[in-house]
This record gives C-alpha cells, structure tokens and sequence, in this order.
C-alpha cells in the first residue's frame, strides 16, 4: 500500500531534458517493480509532435511529444498526474494549465528559484478543486514497488539497495532531496523500508506540507510510523506537532530537525534552503520545533544519527506486536536488471566487439587531437605550419621544411584560375542561385576530374611508371599511346611553349634551384620536349608539374589530387563570397550561346 | 528573501504613489556637492545623513547624524565615507530631509502561507515595541486585494482619527499593492507621519526584503540586493556566489571567522545537519557550504578552493547523503582539482580530510577520492554504510555513535564496498 502514487498513476511531464531524464529513471523503477510505464506523454511546446525515446529494460518506447497538457490528456486518458520541469518563469503557467486539466489530480513542480507568489497563487487553486499541488523544488514521490515521480531514489542500484522494489512500513516526508533518499537508505537498514517517500521541496511555503500527508499515512494501513526531515525556520514542523496532537494518532511520528548550529552561530547567519529563515522570538528555531514535537509525542532523536537506532527500535516493537511480519530478503540475482550497455560491458572485459572502421591515421580520445601521434598544440609550439599537418595527414611523415616551403608554393600557384574555368564557373552559378557555401564549393569540387584539375594523380601514377620501370621517353610515349591515351599532365587548352604557363615555368624553376634529386621531374620534363615537338600546346601543364615534384617527394599516388583540390578550395570560396558580397543574381545562359539543334515542334499524335 | 536597502526602496514606495521624503544616495563627497546645487530642497531643509549599507544598529554606530543644515550635512557625509567598521568600508551614504511631524504611526506588510498580513498601528518609531499589542492585524488571501471596508474597519481598530481614517486606507491600499507588484515578501515602513506642513501621510523608513526569485519578472530592479546577515559579502563569498548564478545545480558559501572546521557537504538539507554535528560537538564551524543539483566539476572545483583557502583550518569535511542525480563521480573530480591547487599552493598542511557520500557513481567517485591517500592527502573515505554525520563525530576525535554503524555494517557485511568502513 501507499499515499499519492500507485499503479495507477498515469504521468504527463512538462518540460525538455530535465523532463526527460526523469522519464529515464521512472523507466528504470517501473522495470524494477514489474510495472508498465508511467510515463504517457511529454508537454514541451518546441518539440511537439516529435516523440522521445525512453529504455524500458532491452526495449526502447516512443513517448509523444504535445504542445499542451489538454492535448496530452485527450490522447491518454488514464493520465492522472503531472510532473512540472520547465524554468522558473514558465512554471506557474504550466502548472496552472495542469491544475486546470480535469483529469489530473496531483502536480508535483521540480523547479527551482519559483517565486513564492506564484507558489501561493497556485496552492490556492489547487484547494479549490481539491487537487494536491506538490512543490516547487521537490525532488518527487516514490511508493516503494509502485510508482516513482521523478528522480527520488537515485541511480538504479539505490533502488535495490534501498528495497524499494517492495514496499516496508514507514513513510518519510522531506523538504530535502538529498536526505529524502537517506532516510529511504536508513529505513531500509535499519527496518524494512518504506511505503511511500515525498519529497514537499524547501520553500518557505510549500504547495502541500507534512500535514497534507501526514493525513493521508493516517488512512494507509501498510504505513506505521513517518518520518519527517524538517529544519528551522517556517511553522510547517509546528504544524505537523499540533496535527500530531490534535487527538490519538494510528501513525507513529519521528521526526529530525535542522538547525540547532544557528544558536551558537553569528545572528542573521542562514542557510539551507530557501524556506530555513527563522522567525521573531525563537519561533521556527530548530529547538522549538523538537520540542514541540515532543511534546506532541514524536520520537525525536536529538541527531541525525540518532534516527536509524530510533528506527530500528520502534521496528522491532512493531515485529513483537505482530503487526508486521519480517519480508523476507529477495535475493538481488532474482530482480529485473537493467540491460548493460555496450560501454560497461567492454569495461568489464564481458563483450568483444569487432571494430566497425580503421584508422592509422589519428586519435581524438585524449585533450587533443594526435597527428599521427604528434599533439596538434605542440606542432603549433615547435612552429611546424599547415603543410607539415599535409605531410602527416597525407603521407604519415613529417616533412622538412624545404619539401614544406615547395607545398606552400605549389598551393598558392594552384589556389585560383579565374571564375572561366569549370570548377570556379560552377561555384559561381550555383552561388548566383542562392545555393549555401558548403554546397556551392561541392558543387565545383565536382567538375575536378580528367579534363579539370583532376589529372595529378593520373599524371603521377604514370610518370612514377616511368621512372620505375627506366622506361625511355620514346618507350614511355608508345606503351602510353598503346595502353591508355593522351599522357595525363600533358597539354593545356591555350598555353603552349610560345605562351608558356608561368606557374609551372616558377615552379620548376623553383624546384630545380634546391639542387635536390628530382627523377619524375626530370623525366616529365623530357617528355614534354618530344612532346612539344609534335605539336606546340602538348606542354607540361600545371597538374603534370605538381605531380612529377609530388612524386619525387614521396608523396602516394593516392593524395596527389588532394594538393588540387585543397589548393582549389581556396578560390572557390573566394568566388562565392564574391559573388554573395555583390549580391549576384540567378544566372541562365542567353538563347544566342545555344546551338538549338534539337528537332522542330512536332503534333502529338493520341495516345494509343 | 533578498533586503533592499533603504534608497531603492523608498523607490519603490514612490513608483507606487506613497510620498517619502526627498533623498539622494551618493558615494563621494564631490558627488554630494554636485546633487546640493542642483537640488533646492537640500539648502532649504533640516537634512538627515546616514550609512547607506547593510549594517545593524547604525545608530549606535554613530552612522546616522539628523538635523544637519546643508554644511554639517557635507562634513558628515565626508566623514562617514570611506569609514571602516570592523573590515567593512562605507561606500554609500543617503542624505534625505526632515519631515516636521508630530504624530509617529506604523504600518506593514509580511508574507504569509496563505497570502499576506497587513498590520497597522497608530504608533510608531520606537515606542512600537513596547505597543505590539496597538498593532492591529488584516489577512489578506493571496489574489486578493483588501477592500476599501476592510481598510476602514482596520484604520479603525488601530484607532486613527476620523479624519485621517481616508487618508490611511488609502495609503494602505498602496503599500499593499506595491508589496503585491513587486512581488516583496516584507515591506515596514517605520515611522510613518503626518506632515505638519500639508497633513500628508510621508513614510520615513522602508524595510523591504523582495524575492529574489520574481527577479526574472522586474526588469526595473536595478539595484543589487544587500547580504542579510549585517556585513558584506566577503570577495570569496562573491566569487562563489558569481559562480552559482551562471550554472545549473547550485554552489554555496559563507565565511565564519575563528572556526577550524571548514564544511564541503553536498545538499541544502545534509549540509545544515553537518554543520549541527559539528557545533553539537563544540567544534567550531569555519563556513557553510553546499553544493546541489549536479552542479559542473568546475564550479564544485571553485568552491573547493575558497573551502581551502579559509584560515586556520584544521578539518574539511567532505559529507553528503545519498544523491538522487548529482554525479558523484563527476562533482568529487572537481573536490579532488581544488583539493590538489590548494596542496600546490602550501593549504593542506595537517589539514585532515573526511569523506562520506552516496549516489550516481558511488563507488567510482569514492574510489578517486581515495587515491588523494597517495598523493600525500591525510584523507579518510566512508560510503553509505556509515551514517551520515559520523565523520563528523570521528574527525573531532569523540565518542562516535558507534553500534549503528557497527550494525549497519553487520547487516551488509561481505558485499565488498570502497571505503574505510570496510576495512
């Protein structure tokens, strides 16, 4: 048995992530007690219409999402109660919409930092339509086997520690969150746990108080004895002792308080939660209120470990008079356990998992990325720059800072070509189209490829054939013209050997003048002057350079139309950020750049 | 609950249409000379001078000087700013004028569970104390605002004259909805008077303590609101205090000078019963602290260094009960940093450490805690199974309520926990 929530309880929550976690735990306590879950929908405005996934031991449930609690309630019509997690500004309004919601008897608000008007305005409309308004700032609810509100009763393993898969026979009401889960602990140590265990928040008015449910344990026949946490300031312990004595009470009530440390310490020290303020005249001092509760015929022990024993003892009275029976122990290995996951698993050495990918390349787990095993801030600190991370990433090598000093140039020359060619020309289109920056440079990434910019690596993999296999020009040139085609790196659409390409003229110049051991270059250089002999544009064009200097400098086959493409990006941002700046509109070509060859109009015959 | 000093809120009685005296809050002399050129009442009127700060008992402090003509009213404010009193240094000073009156009444407004209180005297200033039974009392359920009849029939009671009865119900009437508006949870206004020049009703003083928590909703407070316990905030007491406003989960912390027993709990509820362990044992209290709500390691980080920076502290405990959802784990990574900056820096020298905590992450976050041992810390590390406040009890070296934990610890024995309850 139990007070306020039962299997019967049906929740809406109201709110996002905090909202969400909750439902998470809630999860885990309905697996624990063998219940269905409580939670049937999420309120939360920004992601109606979605829905939220929540583990239910091995099994993922989809929890919609609405934009209000009426239509939450319409869709599950068992919902009974809501549980408010939305900030401190929006609280009272989702709370009020709750309240008003005729199918939903008890609002319990986690928030914190709700202004004390609101809290006031609220616990009267509650009263009004006899609903219970539990908070704000309370952890939740918890009916030990039942049903758990909110993340009362931490992490899984507290839950089996704390016996609160069954139900014992004292109830515990807090403003503390913290202390409501210790108590929890306590009762199950030192007797046989709870029934049900309220957190009421720590306010200095909260919605519903001790007495609220210090009446409604009076009617639980399961529940023998409450415990309550209480602390200075405020009367709501004052109130819980005249309740006490009001007349014969079938409950017994215990009770710590809070507090006593304000008597020695310096005046107007306070602390605690919100509602520890102490009133005029000693009224709501942590001493005034044990003794009222005294007096009212409370145990109150005069620490808080005086409480377990306290337990324990009335515990015992109660096994001497029969009036519980010892449950006994369930053995841990004969509840439900959550399901581990992949992580706690492989921690443990239970699970081999077979890498879905591969890399040799760099390793993110630490403060830093590793290049290759070198930190990215150190390379910084030592004054490597951009094409020593190329030579790491690309050829696994720290490059000397010649070979990086001849990428830089090879960057810069290759960087841009002018808006005329296909890459360039189809960035600026699609930029003049309103396309986004990511998808316009896509798009003229597109257009490298054997006639564009994409011949380096072609032209690479040839010349290293070349030179591997000590063919001779002649014998390079045929087994070409045999095997494959036009010589990849060689010829250019306008530059010839009477208007030479500048870039390669500077680049190889360049090259040639560190007196470094250069085969590829040497060979493709060669080639082209059989080649320019046959006809005057078959140069060594600028893929064809870049290549043979690539390849002398061990850079793999495989990266070499990477410098392109790298190089490239540069100017196709420049020309989509040009074009955005000017504010460039859609472009189509005019009718007179097309050859319209396609057939005349022609009649449609009927279809057959 | 968040007190106003007594500049902003005369500000708000005034915006809501009740008369104060004419006043300005200055923070230097020069300031003072400028406001006294270009306010007429300031050389026309009998002037009041006082300590625009957050101190008790300022008039026993020689902080308040009245009756002052516009030049004793300049040597006072010149002598009382920049005034240190026992380490606090006055910044503020507000200067207002006299009211001539003969009559002294009193009236406010306070909080109540189910709305608010409006009190009334025909007594006032200091006589009412000795006249608490003059006070005369109205409820007032939240929602509501009192009626013009129930205003009448208080005005009444409290025994006002015929015909000044109109003129208080509807100074009441304002201050109660003032009080409402501006979500206050305490307005006293002490004395209130008469003046003698036009019989309007001028409030004197105003106490108001706001709360904090409706800031959100006010956008004209723009004001800060004063440390409540009769001193300002310390710099580390700021700091923390800055801290907490940014983060989700919150971080707490005051000084009290001459403790050695510095406190480091987890919890608005565990954390005052610590600090009762402690002082139920003599010992001496160095702080409160509190951290809650799964506070980021960072800001527990924070506050763990202010914890060890206090002075001449000889113990830190290291309580909390058993969390619902702050990762233990990941709030003891941030102990553990500050704990470390703190020995870097030459503050952990035969301080002793005491640890117990439960929840999310128990046993990863006491098991780091532990490894401090290694490192030179003098660190004792319990679990769940013993009782909350005992490391309190064993740290200041008592008797320690021993048997439940001894049965605790029998009734659970074998499982194999971290912890020296273990052992």
């Amino acid at each position: 048995m139990s007070i306020v929530a039962d299997r019967n309880t049906r929740v809406v929550i109201q709110g996002g992530p905090a909202g969400v976690n909750a439902a998470r735990r809630m999860s885990e306590f309905c697996y624990l007690s063998k219940a269905p879950l409580t939670v049937q929908a999420f309120v939360f405005p920004p992601d109606a219409g979605k829905t939220i996934e929540v583990p239910y031991g091995g099994e993922i449930v989809s929890i919609p999402v609405y934009k209000t609690v009426a239509e939450a309630v319409v869709n599950y019509s068992e919902i009974n109660t809501s549980l408010v997690y939305v900030g401190p500004d929006r609280a009272f309004a989702a709370a009020k919409e709750a309240l008003n919601s005729e199918s939903i008897r008890l609002v319990s608000m986690i928030t914190e930092g709700v202004p004390e008007r609101d809290t006031k305005l609220l616990s009267r409309i509650a009263q009004e339509k006899g609903k219970i308004f539990n908070g704000p700032s309370a952890i939740g609810i918890i009916s030990a086997g039942e049903c758990r509100l909110g993340v009362i009763g931490g992490a899984f393993d507290n839950l089996i520690l704390s016996k609160l898969y069954r139900p014992g026979s004292f109830g515990v009401i807090t403003k503390s969150g913290g202390l409501s889960n210790e108590i929890i602990w306590i009762a199950s140590q030192f007797a046989d746990g709870v029934t049900t265990a309220i957190g009421i928040g720590g306010d200095a008015y909260p919605g519903s108080d001790y007495v609220t449910y210090l009446e409604m344990f009076e009617k639980d026949p399961k529940t023998h004895a409450v415990v309550i946490v209480g602390e200075m300031g405020g009367d709501l312990e004052e109130r819980a002792a005249d309740w006490y004595a009001a007349k014969k009470r079938r409950i017994k009530l215990m009770a710590v308080i809070s507090g006593f440390c304000q008597e020695v310490l310096p005046k107007g020290m306070k602390f605690g939660h919100a509602g520890a303020k102490e009133g005029m005249k000693g009224e709501g001092s942590a001493r005034h209120k044990a003794d009222r509760l005294r007096e009212a015929g409370a145990i109150v022990p005069s620490t808080f470990g005086g409480l377990g024993p306290a337990i324990k003892e009335f515990y015992q009275e109660l096994l001497l008079k029969g009036l519980v029976k010892e449950s006994p122990a369930v053995e841990p290995e004969a509840l439900p356990k959550l399901p581990k996951t992949i992580d706690e698993l492989r921690k443990n050495g239970e699970v081999l998992v077979e890498p879905l990918i591969k890399t040799t390349l760099t390793d993110d787990r630490g403060e830093e990325p590793l290049y290759y095993g070198y930190p990215a801030s150190e390379l910084i600190n030592q004054g490597y720059q951009i094409p020593h991370v190329i030579g790491l990433l690309w050829n696994k090598k720290l490059i000397t800072q010649q070979e990086a000093e001849i990428i830089k140039r090879i960057i810069m020359l290759s960087a841009d070509h002018g808006p005329a060619v296909s890459g360039a020309l189809t960035t600026i289109i699609a930029a003049c189209a309103g396309i986004s920056m990511a998808q316009a440079i896509a798009a003229g990434m597109i257009m490298i490829g054997p006639r564009f910019g994409g011949a380096v690596t072609d032209a690479g993999k040839w010349f290293k054939y070349a030179v591997e296999n000590k063919l001779s020009v002649d014998d390079f040139l045929n087994y070409m013209k045999a095997n494959v085609g036009p010589v990849p790196g060689i010829g250019h659409r306008v530059k010839s050997v009477k208007n030479p390409d500048k870039r390669v003229k500077e680049l190889v110049g360049y090259v040639k003048s560190l007196k470094i051991h250069t085969p590829h270059l040497d060979f493709a250089l060669e080639v082209e002057k059989i080649t320019t002999a046959k006809k005057d544009t078959l140069i060594l064009n600028v893929d064809g350079t870049i290549a043979a200097v690539l390849v002398d400098m061990g850079f793999p086959v495989e990266s070499l139309n990477g410098f392109f493409i790298l190089a490239r990006t540069i100017g196709l941002i420049g020309h989509w950020i040009d074009q955005k700046q000017q504010g460039s509109r859609l472009i189509r070509l005019f009718d007179y750049l097309i050859n319209y060859a396609a057939p005349k109009k022609k009649e449609v015959p009927p279809l057959k | 609950m968040a007190k106003v000093l007594e500049g902003p809120g005369m500000g708000l009685l005034k915006k809501g249409g009740m008369s104060v005296p004419n006043y300005v809050v200055v923070t230097s002399t020069e300031w003072f000379e400028q406001s006294a050129s270009a306010h007429a009442w300031l050389k026309e009127s009998r002037l009041v001078v006082k300590a625009h700060e957050a101190v008790g008992s300022r008039m026993k402090l020689g902080l308040v000087k009245v009756d002052l003509d516009l030049a004793a009213a300049k040597r006072a404010v010149k002598e009382m700013i920049g005034k240190t009193l026992g380490g606090m240094t006055i910044s503020q000073v507000i200067v207002s004028e006299m009211i001539p009156h003969k009559e002294e009444y009193y009236i406010s407004v306070q909080s109540t569970r189910e709305g608010a209180e409006l009190l009334l005297a025909s007594v006032g200033g200091i006589e009412i104390e000795s006249n608490w039974d003059k006070v005369k009392k109205l409820s007032v359920p939240i929602g509501e605002i009192p009626s013009k009849n129930e205003l009448t029939d208080l005005a009444k009671r409290a025994g006002f004259d015929k015909d000044l009865v109109p003129a208080v119900v509807e100074f009441a009437a304002k201050l109660y909805q003032c009080f409402d508006q501006e979500d206050a949870q305490y307005m006293e206004i002490n004395p209130l008077v008469l003046r003698s020049t036009d019989r309007e009703l001028v409030a004197l003083d105003a106490v108001t303590l706001l709360d904090a928590d409706a800031r959100f909703r006010h956008p004209d407070w723009d004001f800060s609101f004063a440390a409540e316990f009769g001193r300002p905030y310390s710099e580390s007491e700021r700091a923390v205090m800055e801290v907490d406003s940014k983060i989700k989960g919150s971080v707490k912390f005051i000084e009290i000078p001459g403790g050695d027993t510095a406190l480091l709990p987890a919890g608005g509820g565990a954390s005052v019963f610590y600090t009762d362990a402690v002082v139920a044992l003599g010992g001496k209290p160095a702080n409160y602290a509190e951290y809650s709500g799964d506070p980021p390691d960072w800001a527990v980080e924070v506050l763990t260094e202010k914890v060890c920076f206090l002075p001449n502290i000889k113990r830190i405990i290291v309580g909390g009960a058993i969390a619902n959802f702050t990762n233990v784990k990941k709030t003891f990574a941030g102990i553990m940093a500050g704990f470390r900056k703190a020995k870097a820096a030459g503050r952990m020298n035969g301080v002793e450490i005491w640890v117990r905590r439960g929840g999310p992450y128990e046993k990863e976050g006491l098991a780091a805690m532990k490894t401090l041992e290694s490192e030179g810390f003098l660190i004792h590390v319990f679990d769940r199974y013993t009782p909350l406040t005992d490391i309190v009890d064993m740290s200041l070296k008592k008797e320690s309520a021993a048997s439940p934990r001894d049965q605790a610890r029998s009734a659970k024995a074998g499982s194999g926990k971290a912890g020296e309850a273990r052992r």
